[in-house]
């Protein structure tokens, strides 16, 4: 590895990091980071999307639903697998970690209930998965991970297409069953927006920009979620709080709530009446919603149980 | 015209993988008569999550041919789809993914 400067460099003119060898320590700590939030939203989505899944309407779409989950574990493997070749160790980072610890993005926390809202899921949330993966994959300085999205991508847009597939035929039986579709958006849709994070106003450094690990901002990463998110909506006949606006001839997808603004996860209703500040946000952030001890329990709990009665049965 | 369905049907794409149905090797017959299509169509795996999704496409590209007015698929397991059914082109697509087939 060379100086500071020349890593700089290299980030800098496109080349591949291959090995930890040629990191930085600085670039290493923030690669990891970002793997970390990567792979802990898609292993959460598992359970997060299971609690939904169990109450398909048919066997095909509960096997499609567990496809989608079987993706999702996948998708967590390859982020933590990155992990372990960087040195930490994989089993401690699932089955060992404080529930409050995950990072991953607060809106699974709030739980999904019914086909209907596993189905805004996989419009909205895998949605905003795909662009921030997108991304990743597009513009990512380390090789191995921009290499193994590549499969990702193909399976998120099959998430996608479930999400989308599902909201249409939904919101033309009308009815009480576009009601119910309807209000998922309700609450789904502001969530996902906050997904992508603090505004660029407020974010005036990105080490993950500099490093390479991502490409785009988090206002564009937002607007490109608005920008296929809205008009599919409108289109389909669902409502949602956002408009286009041309501003010097380029489209500008524009919020019609204060953003942020205040959100009850227990009634998994929102007050556009009530703006709250970023420090606010994340302070509910930092304390987790209603259901992350129970996740993550989903799959710590048995690891645990397991082993205990085979150290117990071994010795 | 049965050239020009299994012509359509190579434009159809699986949901999962970057390559069509006809060189996927899971279209095992097509045949036309006073315009209903009956397709012969296997999966490649009995819980293919994609299956509900593969027929909608089929109907609808099938739909858009001149002169078809029905389909009618006829979901085959005999014989079973393996690798082995796939075209040249189809591993190449695959492989260029980073499937080894």
């Amino acid at each position: 590895m060379g100086t500071q400067a020349e890593f700089d460099q290299m980030i800098k003119s496109g080349e591949l990091i291959e090995s930890p060898k040629e990191m930085t320590p600085d670039y290493l700590k923030e690669l990891k980071h970002t793997l970390i939030v990567s792979g802990d939203t898609e292993l959460i989505s598992a359970p997060a999307y299971y609690l939904a899944a169990k109450r398909a309407p048919s066997i095909n779409a509960f096997m499609t639903g567990i496809a989608i989950i079987q993706d999702e574990l996948a998708h967590a493997h390859i982020a933590y697998h990155i992990l372990e070749e960087l040195g930490e160790d994989q089993e401690k980072l699932i089955f060992s970690r404080d529930p409050k610890s995950f990072r991953y993005p607060y809106a699974f926390d709030v739980p999904l209930e019914s086909w209907t809202e596993l189905v805004v899921a996989n419009g909205m949330y895998d949605q905003a998965g795909f662009c921030l993966l997108g991304d990743i994959h597009d513009k990512c300085s380390y090789g191995p991970w921009k290499r193994g999205l590549n499969k990702v991508m193909a399976e998120e847009n099959f998430h996608l297409r479930n999400g989308r597939t599902w909201m249409k035929r939904i919101s033309a039986s009308g009815g009480a069953a576009k009601d119910e579709l309807q209000r998922a958006v309700d609450w789904m849709f502001p969530l996902s927006v906050e997904w992508f994070g603090l505004p660029d106003s407020m974010k005036m450094h990105s080490t993950q920009l500099e490093y390479r690990l991502k490409g785009l901002t988090n206002d564009q990463l937002r607007q490109w979620w608005l920008s296929t998110v809205v008009p599919y909506c409108e289109q389909i006949g669902i409502k949602v709080p956002a408009h286009k606006e041309v501003r010097d001839g380029k489209d500008v997808w524009e919020l019609d709530y204060p953003f942020p603004c205040e959100f009850d996860a227990e009634e998994k209703r929102w007050d556009f009446k009530q703006p709250i500040s970023w420090d606010d946000v994340l302070v509910r952030w930092r304390a987790r919603g209603p259901r992350n001890a129970e996740m993550v329990a989903m799959f710590q709990e048995e690891f645990h149980k397991f082993r205990k009665t085979h150290h117990k049965n071994g010795s | 015209m049965t050239e020009r369905l299994w012509a359509a049907l190579s434009e159809v794409q699986d949901p999962e993988m970057p390559v069509n149905l006809v060189d996927l090797g899971v279209i095992y017959g097509i045949s036309e008569s006073d315009g209903v299509v009956a397709v012969d169509l296997t999966f490649t795996a009995m819980g293919c999550p994609a299956s509900e999704f593969i027929l909608e496409d089929i109907r609808e590209r099938l739909l858009r041919e001149p002169g078809v007015s029905e389909v009618r698929v006829n979901i085959v397991w005999d014989p079973p789809w393996t690798v082995a059914r796939m075209t040249e082109a189809g591993r190449d697509a695959l492989e260029a993914w980073g499937l080894a087939v």
